[in-house]
């Protein structure tokens, strides 16, 4: 599968849309498609990747994760460290360019955890262009912060209050507004997901990531055994795999939401649970249904995992079985916060930590010389006040009641 | 032509017995033919009010077996010609022929399924053929001609033509560019029935040259939704008749 535009993965992707958002998808494949051949593209894309982004981001050794595990070396991808706090640049800057070759002035955006979001805003700011982010009313509440620094950058959050306030409806609502705005609005869309090209599309502009990777693995002559990342729709994952997909080894581990059980509403595992094939948000893929078809809830502590479909070429590669699937519950993934930051000095997104959790179970059960990676794709600042009012309640909230009387200081 | 109306509901709203009322109201009221739409936990193509009467009808318990069930007991009492709009994933999910059969057993006489456009259709266009439906292409003014032909290619009966961009909701102004777009796909020979922002008379009579017939939908929502303490029956044929 080296081809650019694939459209169809297996039996999943396409692009079930209504005819009204045909015509601008088109457009944004050949636009898109054309963009990759241009030299000019590409060098303005590496510019800004490497000077306002911070590329290329570390591949740390975890000496002291991997002496806690016992077992395997741990290497740590820290796409965190990206400006913006997450993998979610490396799009980002690849769609704004391409849209304003499109000559589009507008910008609209989903966002769960709100990092989608921020990247897109900061990049609107840098580019000049204007920008709407669409999110779910619980996850306005949950990852406030984000909120606030993109109206800083100057974009306009909408509030999405249909549905389960989450980004299922924050999608739902930016394809609403581009259905009327295509002419001069560009849908930056955040994940792998969604009717092509976005798939094949987000995948190229996160291969960044798995790119950088291979690159240190050669240098530093690295026996990997495994990779590990976190799937919401599946960009980190899609991008930090893509040098390996082709090849037999290393093994590539997707982990998804576990939440708090097994039962319908209580995570978000996909793949591991119990997916079943739907066609939603204009792609066919494994959804989270009920049994009548309609869209099924979700529960993930990590606003960023909390969607309950995958991207059409994540799916077919765990059909394929050339990814493996597992989940990582919310307690598991907050224990893992606490352990990186402890003995690495690092704080994973708790989107990331789900990764970040299940890299030391699988490294306990390999040997010294092998070597794992997991990747970071973004860090924890947002989660601020999910982490101190879990780990720190009763302190945070008499901060907090302080800050609110004005005697914070 | 004379002034047709394709007349738009949600099943199940704002409840079983009272979406049976609707029915029967738009159809005394004088509609030509009824869309009744089977509600999706995610309609993208709807704007708020259709939303809001989808979300209602699933927590009035809809389901689609349900659904065929309420279109049979509308059927026994009348043979308006049916059509039933919904979602892709609902069709998909229950399987396109099983879907199809049970249309045909409950005397639907065609789908409109926004987001399986020909091509994407999961075989809908060609198995309806077979099964004696008629599937509704839906079509939109931005629409490039060659794409137009691939939809015209499959041959329909009646094609679903947007009126503007956006989604159901917002009032369209019928102006020179619809009816250019109406004129263009009525060469092609079918029958248009228009819709999208269609609320009053005046509008439906300045398509009614153009068009097989308009299809008006958020209106009929709108007049529920603002009249709820109301007999639903005695608001909607008051609406219904304004219309013709
Ligand atoms: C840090 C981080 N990682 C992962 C995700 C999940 O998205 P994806 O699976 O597309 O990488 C998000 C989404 O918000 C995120 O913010």
């Amino acid at each position: 599968m080296e081809r650019l535009y694939n459209d169809f993965f297996g039996c999943f992707g396409g692009k079930y849309v209504a005819e009204i958002l045909r015509t601008p998808l088109d457009e944004l494949k050949h636009e898109w498609l054309e963009a990759m051949k241009s030299k000019d593209f590409k060098g303005e894309l590496d510019i800004l990747l490497t000077e306002f982004a911070g590329r290329p981001t570390p591949l740390m050794y975890a000496e002291n994760a991997t002496k806690a595990a016992g077992g395997a070396k741990i290497y740590i991808k820290l796409e965190g460290l990206a400006n913006t706090g997450a993998h979610k640049i490396n799009n980002v800057l690849g769609q704004a360019l391409l849209a304003k070759r499109m000559g589009k002035s507008r910008i609209i955006a989903e966002t769960g955890a709100g990092q989608h979001g921020f990247a897109t805003a900061a990049v609107c700011a840098k580019l000049g262009l204007e920008c709407r982010v669409y999110m779910g009313e619980i996850d306005i509440k949950r990852q406030r912060p984000n909120v606030f620094w993109m109206e800083l950058f100057g974009a306009e959050v909408e509030p999405v209050r249909g549905g389960a306030g989450t980004l299922k409806d924050a999608v739902n609502e930016a394809l609403r507004d581009w259905s009327s705005s295509f002419e001069t609005t560009h849908y930056l869309l955040g994940s792998a997901l969604g009717p092509s090209p976005y798939p094949d599309m987000v995948r190229e502009f996160q291969s960044v990531v798995g790119r950088e990777v291979e690159c240190e693995i050669k240098r530093r002559d690295l026996k990997v055994e495994a990779l590990i990342a976190c799937v919401g729709g599946g960009s980190n994952a899609i991008g930090f795999f893509y040098p390996f997909l082709n090849k037999k080894a290393p093994r590539l581990i997707g982990v998804e939401a576990g939440g708090t059980g097994n039962d319908p509403g209580e995570h978000a595992s996909r793949m591991s649970g119990e997916g079943r094939p739907g066609i939603v948000h204009g792609y066919k893929s494994l959804f989270l249904l009920d049994d009548d078809g309609q869209v099924g809830s979700t529960h993930s502590i990590s606003a960023g995992l909390d969607y309950p479909g995958i991207g059409p070429q994540l799916a077919y590669l765990g059909q394929t079985k050339r990814i493996e699937f597992t989940k990582i519950s919310d307690s598991e993934a907050l224990d893992a916060v606490q352990l990186f930051s402890k003995k690495e000095g690092i704080i994973f997104a708790l989107e990331s930590a789900h990764a970040g959790a299940e890299a030391i179970k699988f490294a306990e059960s390999l040997s010294p010389e092998k070597s794992i990676i997991v990747n970071m794709s973004g860090r924890g600042d947002k989660d601020l006040f999910i982490l101190a009012g879990i780990l720190d309640k009763n302190r945070w909230y008499s901060f907090l009641e302080e800050e609110v009387k004005g005697n914070a200081g | 032509m004379p002034d047709r109306i394709m007349a738009h509901m949600v099943a199940f709203y704002p409840d079983r017995e009272s979406s049976i009322e609707v029915a029967r109201a738009l159809i005394d009221g004088g509609c030509n033919y009824l869309e009744v739409q089977f509600p999706f936990s995610d309609p993208t193509a709807d704007g708020a009010y259709i939303q809001k009467a989808c979300m209602r009808a699933l927590e009035k318990g809809f389901k689609v077996h349900l659904g065929f069930s309420l279109i049979s007991r509308i059927r026994k009492c009348s043979s308006i010609p049916i059509f039933i709009m919904g979602y892709a994933n609902t069709v998909f999910f229950h399987g396109v022929e099983i879907f199809l059969k049970k249309c045909v057993f409950s005397k639907v006489q065609g789908l409109i399924i926004p987001d399986l456009p020909p091509g994407y259709d999961e075989g809908i266009f060609a198995l309806g053929k077979k099964a004696g439906l008629k599937i509704i292409p839906v079509i939109a003014p931005s629409i490039k001609d060659d794409r137009l032909d691939e939809v015209m290619s499959r041959d329909p009966e009646y094609v679903y033509a947007v009126l503007r961009k956006g989604i159901t909701g917002a009032y369209t102004e019928i102006g020179e560019d619809n009816i250019s777009f109406l004129k263009k796909v009525g060469a092609y020979g079918v029958k248009i029935l228009a819709g999208f922002g269609i609320s009053e008379k005046k509008q439906v009579r300045s398509l009614s040259p153009h068009v097989h017939a308009s299809v008006v939908g958020t209106a009929f929502i709108k007049e529920i939704m603002n009249n709820h303490r109301l007999n639903p029956y005695k608001v909607i044929t008051g609406k219904m008749r304004g219309l013709l």
